[in-house]
């Protein structure tokens, strides 16, 4: 009855599948059903995107589908049966098929009249599967956005698996046969339960009074496989003081057992209600329970790798990209409620970014992940500023140095307590393979860890061999670490080496050693202060001054960044070369160094400027990612050497002086430009503001001239 | 009002029928109802607000349990435990050609054929219990004599026989109630919801001294809420909800059907509440009480400055004499009862002073622990006692966790409506290993007091709910699982007795329900001022970090509070100078 009103929908489905050509302009679908009469598959995805670009449709066929899903899978499969093409290969025949040639050849014969249990109902003899996928374009629905308005519509939806059933088959058409008359009687079942037929309708055993007895065939029937799933919201998604929704989905043939608990997924569906029948019904009354009938399933990538850029975000991307200020507006917008520490913050960015990883012919790797130490007194943020990179990070894991599992850092082989089996394994380096892993309390890590990590942090994987195993594991992350100083607190009256509690050899495989100390000093202690009154005040905290960045734009701004493999051209090399020969001589200069300058410091140096063209979205490194490179380690050391100079009774202001006057002095030139002056000075690690000052200054004494307007120097030579 | 067809007490579905009908037959369309009202609710919120019906709506309670009808307008106060998600049923139907509601019931009035004319509505059912800790003095003893006799209490024997054992089962079995004996046959039946309410009794009566409250009413409710912004109700918020009140005692649920729909995942609602165990209310308006609508009466009294300083005053030397004669324990106790947490700032919690007495031993907790607690108990709506032991670490459980099999929310010891009071008693804690559950529970404990916080355990991901729970530590040293705001070395030089009168209670009550809430300021002059002896301090101390800061003007701020004012003078602020000097001087 209610076929007629569909009877054209029936034809515009037959028009869409038949006629739809996609964007490689192929027919699609009549590729697909070739494939599922040829037996290589069963399911047949009609995607909602296809009937949308599909020209010769109207819209309200596409609403009615988006409405009405569940009676549209009907027609298409109807509109299927029609199309369906004869498989052009051969395929060995099953159980089933035999059963189906033998029910069409006695079919005539059997056939008295239209009986709805005996006419064969299609669905027995169908092969294939129809699932209608809603469109992947705008925000999937959070389960608490499903409304009652959504019944039998087809919605999109994120969430997190939290159970799953065992599966089960499911009964699609019962098949019977009646002893007294032999025929086969079929019954649809659309339900989850169903009243099993007893006596046979067929026309001769009612004509002849016979009743006779129907037993139910197993193997003739047709079964779905079915699983029973809960999901529940994402922790993003709960507004603040609720309780996660949940949502019961049913997965059918195909579609199941794609999903396992704690998978984070995105399933289109159709939401449908089940009314309680029998006593339930009488008592709950007017209550209708609701599940969504899975058509299906994306599970969510976590990876830089696999990360696919939504909406907008390419456009931002873009935008951000020609925003000339993009690496400070970056960095600021790592950890935003910190404080401060905006060079800190610079460095984080890199290690996020990262360089490209190399492989020289021979089969060396060169890895290209950044490990940053911070190393500094209490409280002044580290551990907080390790979570939040985790979080910004698309995959990573925090640990802490005495982590507590008995797997530690690296791999661990263990006994299965049921298959008495040694399995491996992984630890937090393993798991964060591809990733960030940020290890706090560095320093007082286990000595069994601390040697493994030496192979982690160079050749980046984790070799075991115990219990006959033998195997090393890939552990290609890079590595964030917090530690406290030797004595708790940084002593400046010991030498460097004394303070940071750790061996040569893993110091020296760290891009960058930050040292925070918090020393007293009047101006930051008198910043805190007024930052905690206002925040007492006004309840909130400070004005920022600026609009951080969202972490899901940061995410896919560095995805974009990472994909990048910045070269160093010809011309730079013999810069870094000369660079690197400086920072050498001038260790080699003093009495009680603060870093160990190696060969690993120029990779280092090298690395840290790839990121940096990274960022820039650049293929070649320019001399301005090495300076700012040089800047970085010269500030990672800031700390310690603004009391140096106090200690040997230097102003930063005369520093800058010596500082131009050398480098003058070795160029043998008499002239500097503002831009070079700035170079080496901020290489040194002093600012702008403070270099203007020193211009000033020393230009008042006659040593030199300020070209009034580029703020050229030129040395006045007595 | 002028003739009312129907009693808005005793039959509240024919008001809401009446109104429907009122609003179908001027021409509405039924379909338009989803999601709004009708008519209904206004007519109950008249009721109840402008011609004073609340009071003559009987509370619901285990007590009053027994003799409520069901169908009839009750109220029920509670804290939102858990939220079910949403209902959906049949909200409008035809019935021939009548159009039926059946909003604000379970069982629909008319019987019901599955016609194509329904409208599928939804609706949110939340779990509330009563609030954790509340004391009995917030329940005066006045509002339960006002109802109208019902005649009912043969007919209901029956009934409350049942609710008698239900109610000692959830408390301390040596407490019988009537005379039932509690038989662990019969805990063995109870529901998966009633064993977690024990776990915290069990777990706060671990210690002796510090015993559960027996009066402590266990009757849950499930509230339906319609038509209101989710944004309204939020877990752990205490509200009062006036609604139909239904329950079924003659329910019994048939094992056998129930299995064979839910496959196995017995998640469903009347498996897990019974309708004749756990009432349900269909609520028609809802309101969140603070703390001073649990004062027995709520005398509108202007903090009046003289007033406020001779309550203070009172309040002051009442917790000196409680404290053995230690003056200064009692301003700190005094300013850590007032305080509460006002705003959030990233993750800091503003406004939270957690106080830890050291010098306690176990010889002296008895002496001067438990008139503390009594005062507690007395002066606070809301308060628990938590002994700390090895074993209840490693056993108890704290933060409250999600139950896939179930699909429900167990509580745990720290699921508290806001403005509760905790009291750890730490002399009982002796060295011993702690299991991963106790490590979690250590690091819940201190998550609690640093940032005023709890991680509710999802399983798959961890939630953080907001608390604002005051906190005690009683302790022999410093405590280290809970790192308090402020530590004190107690002294005492005496044994007091705290004898009350029940005015100066009732006086010391509003006092402390009243002032937290004042608005408050720091002049620009004074914040030079504090700016200025923060940094000379930190100079002087660089130990000093942003916490010690912060928590300077906390009390500097409640200080003033307990004056009752509400801007901070640089008298104020150099007592709060002066107590911190004197609990440096006894740290040394």
């Amino acid at each position: 009855m209610k076929d007629l009103d569909f009877g054209p929908d029936k034809v515009h489905a037959k028009d869409f599948l038949s006629n739809f050509i996609d964007c490689s302009g192929e027919p699609k679908y009549m590729r697909i059903l070739q494939e599922v009469a040829n037996r290589k598959f069963r399911a047949i995805q009609i995607d909602l995107e296809d009937l949308f670009s599909y020209r010769e449709l109207d819209e309200e066929f596409l609403s009615r589908v988006t409405e009405n899903t569940r009676r549209y899978i009907g027609i298409f499969a109807d509109a299927i049966d029609e199309l369906m093409p004869e498989p052009t290969e051969a395929f060995t025949d099953d159980d089933h098929d035999i059963l189906m040639t033998q029910r069409s050849d006695d079919g005539p014969e059997n056939m008295d009249g239209p009986d709805p249990h005996q006419k064969m109902p299609p669905e027995i003899k169908r092969y294939f599967e129809v699932y209608i996928r809603a469109s992947s374009k705008g925000r999937p629905f959070t389960i608490r956005e499903v409304k009652a308005s959504y019944i039998g519509q087809l919605v999109r939806i994120s969430g997190i698996v939290t159970r799953c059933s065992d599966v089960k088959p499911l009964m699609q058409v019962a098949v019977y046969t009646c002893e007294e008359c032999g025929f086969e009687i079929y019954q649809e079942v659309t339900a989850r339960v169903f009243m099993p037929l007893f006596e046979c309708p067929s026309r001769r055993c009612i004509t002849n009074r016979t009743k006779g007895n129907l037993i139910l065939q197993l193997r003739a029937s047709k079964f779905l496989k079915f699983q029973e799933a809960k999901i529940q919201e994402l922790s993003e998604h709960v507004p603040k003081g609720h309780i996660p929704r949940t949502m019961t989905v049913h997965f059918r043939g195909e579609l199941t057992r794609k999903v396992a608990p704690g998978d984070v997924v995105e399933l289109s569906g159709i939401f449908l209600p089940i009314p309680y029948t029998g006593y339930r019904a009488m008592r709950a009354g007017l209550v209708a329970d609701t599940y969504l009938e899975a058509m299906s399933i994306t599970h969510h990538k976590k990876r830089y790798e696999e990360y696919e850029l939504v909406g907008d975000e390419e456009e931002q991307i873009v935008r951000l990209a020609d925003d000339g200020d993009i690496y400070n507006k970056l960095a600021r917008s790592l950890a935003p409620e910190i404080y401060g520490h905006e060079d800190i913050k610079k460095a984080l960015l890199l290690l996020l970014v990262g360089a490209p990883h190399r492989k020289l012919k021979d089969g060396m790797k060169i890895r290209g992940d950044l490990h940053i130490c911070l190393m500094g007194d209490p409280g002044v943020a580290k551990s907080q500023l390790l979570k939040h990179i985790i979080n910004v990070a698309p995959r990573g894991v925090y640990t802490t140095g005495k982590g507590s599992s008995g797997v530690g850092l690296t791999a661990a082989v263990q006994k299965d307590p049921v298959t008495n089996e040694m399995v491996l394994e992984g630890g937090a380096l393993v798991l964060a393979d591809m990733g960030i892993c940020a290890i706090d309390e560095f320093d007082k890590m286990d000595e069994l860890d601390r040697t493994a990590i030496h192979e982690v942090m160079e050749q980046q994987t984790v070799s075991i061999a115990k219990a006959g195993i033998t195997t090393s594991l890939n552990a290609r992350t890079a590595v964030l670490a917090a530690a406290n100083p030797a004595w708790g607190r940084y002593d400046l009256r010991r030498t460097p080496a004394e303070n940071i509690n750790l061996p040569p050899a893993l110091l020296s495989r760290f891009d960058l050693l930050w040292l925070i100390l918090d020393r007293a000093d009047m101006d930051s202690d008198l910043e805190m202060a007024r930052h905690v009154v206002y925040v007492h005040q006004n309840k909130e905290s400070p004005a920022l001054g600026f609009t951080p960045l969202e972490p899901s734009v940061l995410r896919a701004y560095i995805s974009a960044a990472r994909r990048l493999s910045p070269s160093v051209p010809r011309e730079l090399e013999e810069y870094i070369a000369s660079a690197y020969s400086s920072i050498r001589q001038e260790e080699a200069k003093s009495n009680a160094p603060h870093s160990y300058t190696t060969v690993r410091t120029l990779l280092s140096i090298l690395r840290i400027s790839a990121a940096l063209a990274r960022l820039r979205f650049s293929e070649t490194v320019a001399q301005s990612d090495v300076d700012e490179a040089l800047r970085l380690m010269q500030m990672s050391k800031f700390s310690l050497y603004s009391d140096d100079r106090q200690k040997s009774g230097l102003d930063a202001i005369s520093d800058i002086y010596s500082i131009l006057r050398d480098e003058a002095a070795r160029t043998d030139k008499l002239d500097v430009s503002y831009a070079h002056a700035l170079n080496w000075i901020s290489r040194k690690g002093y600012s702008e503001a403070q270099l203007k000052e020193c211009l000033e200054e020393y230009a008042a004494l006659n040593v030199w001239q300020i070209n009034p307007l580029t703020f050229d120097i030129r040395f006045i030579d007595a | 009002m002028v003739g009312l067809a129907y009693d808005c007490l005793a039959n509240p579905l024919g008001a809401v029928r009446s109104t429907f009908e009122k609003a179908i037959a001027s021409g509405s369309d039924p379909a338009s109802f989803d999601g709004r009202d009708w008519g209904a609710v206004d007519l109950f919120r008249h009721f109840l607000f402008e011609d004073d019906g609340l009071t003559q709506v009987p509370i619901l309670n285990s007590a009053t349990i027994r003799w409520v009808q069901p169908n009839t307008l009750v109220r029920f106060r509670g804290m939102i435990q858990d939220m079910l998600g949403n209902e959906f049923y049949v909200g409008a139907y035809k019935d021939g050609s009548v159009w039926r509601t059946n909003k604000f019931t379970d069982v629909p009035q008319f019987p019901m054929d599955t016609s194509p004319d329904m409208r599928l509505w939804e609706r949110r059912m939340l779990y509330c219990i009563p609030v954790p800790g509340q004391n009995s003095w917030t329940e005066s003893p006045s509002e339960a004599v006002m109802y109208r006799s019902m005649n009912s209490a043969t007919q209901q024997r029956e009934k409350r026989q049942r609710l008698d054992v239900e109610a000692t089962d959830n408390m301390d079995c040596n407490v019988s109630d009537e005379g039932v004996e509690c038989s662990p046959a019969k805990k063995l039946k109870e529901d998966g919801h009633l064993q977690s309410q024990e776990s915290i009794t069990e777990g706060t009566s671990s210690s002796v001294i510090m015993g559960p409250d027996v009066n402590r009413d266990s009757l849950p409710c499930l509230i339906k809420i319609y038509d209101c912004p989710e944004s309204d109700l939020k877990l752990n918020e205490v509200f009062e909800f006036v609604g139909v009140f239904t329950f079924d005692p003659e329910f019994k649920v048939d094992k056998d059907e129930c299995d064979d729909f839910t496959n196995g995942f017995s998640e469903d609602v009347l498996v897990h509440f019974p309708p004749n165990k756990v009432p349900r209310l269909h609520c028609f308006i809802h309101r969140k009480l603070a703390v001073h609508d649990f004062l027995p009466r709520s005398p509108t009294l202007e903090p009046k400055p003289h007033l406020v300083k001779e309550i203070r005053e009172a309040l002051l030397r009442h917790l000196t004499a409680i404290l053995g004669n230690d003056g200064v324990a009692a301003h700190f106790m005094l300013l850590h009862l007032l305080s509460t947490v006002y705003s959030r700032v990233e993750t800091v919690a503003v406004g939270k002073l957690s106080l830890n007495l050291t010098c306690f031993s176990k010889e002296s907790v008895p002496v001067f622990g438990t008139p503390l607690r009594l005062a507690m108990k007395n002066l606070l709506p809301f308060t628990q006692c938590i002994s700390l032991t090895v074993d209840y670490l490693n056993t108890a459980s704290l933060a409250p966790r999600k139950d896939y099999e179930t699909n429900r929310l167990i509580t745990g010891a720290l699921q508290l409506a806001e403005g509760s009071h905790l009291i750890f008693d730490e002399t009982h804690l002796e060295a011993g290993t702690l299991n991963s559950v106790g490590v979690e529970n250590a690091r819940v404990l201190k998550t609690l007091m640093e940032l005023q916080k709890v991680e509710y355990d999802f399983k798959f991901y961890k939630l953080d709910m907001a608390a604002d729970v005051k906190m005690l530590i009683l302790s022999e040293g410093k405590s280290n699982i809970l790192p308090a705001d402020i530590v004190l070395p107690f002294h005492p030089s005496s044994v007091g007795s705290a004898e009350v009168a029940a005015e100066a209670l009732e006086a010391w009550r509003w006092y402390l329900a009243t002032l937290r809430s004042l608005p408050h300021s720091i002049e620009p002059e004074m914040q030079k001022v504090i700016e200025n002896d923060l940094v000379a301090a930190r100079q002087e101390d660089r130990k000093l970090g942003t916490q010690d800061f912060s928590r300077l003007l906390t009390m500097g701020r409640l200080m003033s509070m307990s004056f009752g004012e509400t801007s901070l003078s640089l008298e104020h602020w150099q007592m709060v100078k002066e107590l911190e000097r004197l609990r440096k001087e006894r740290l040394k």
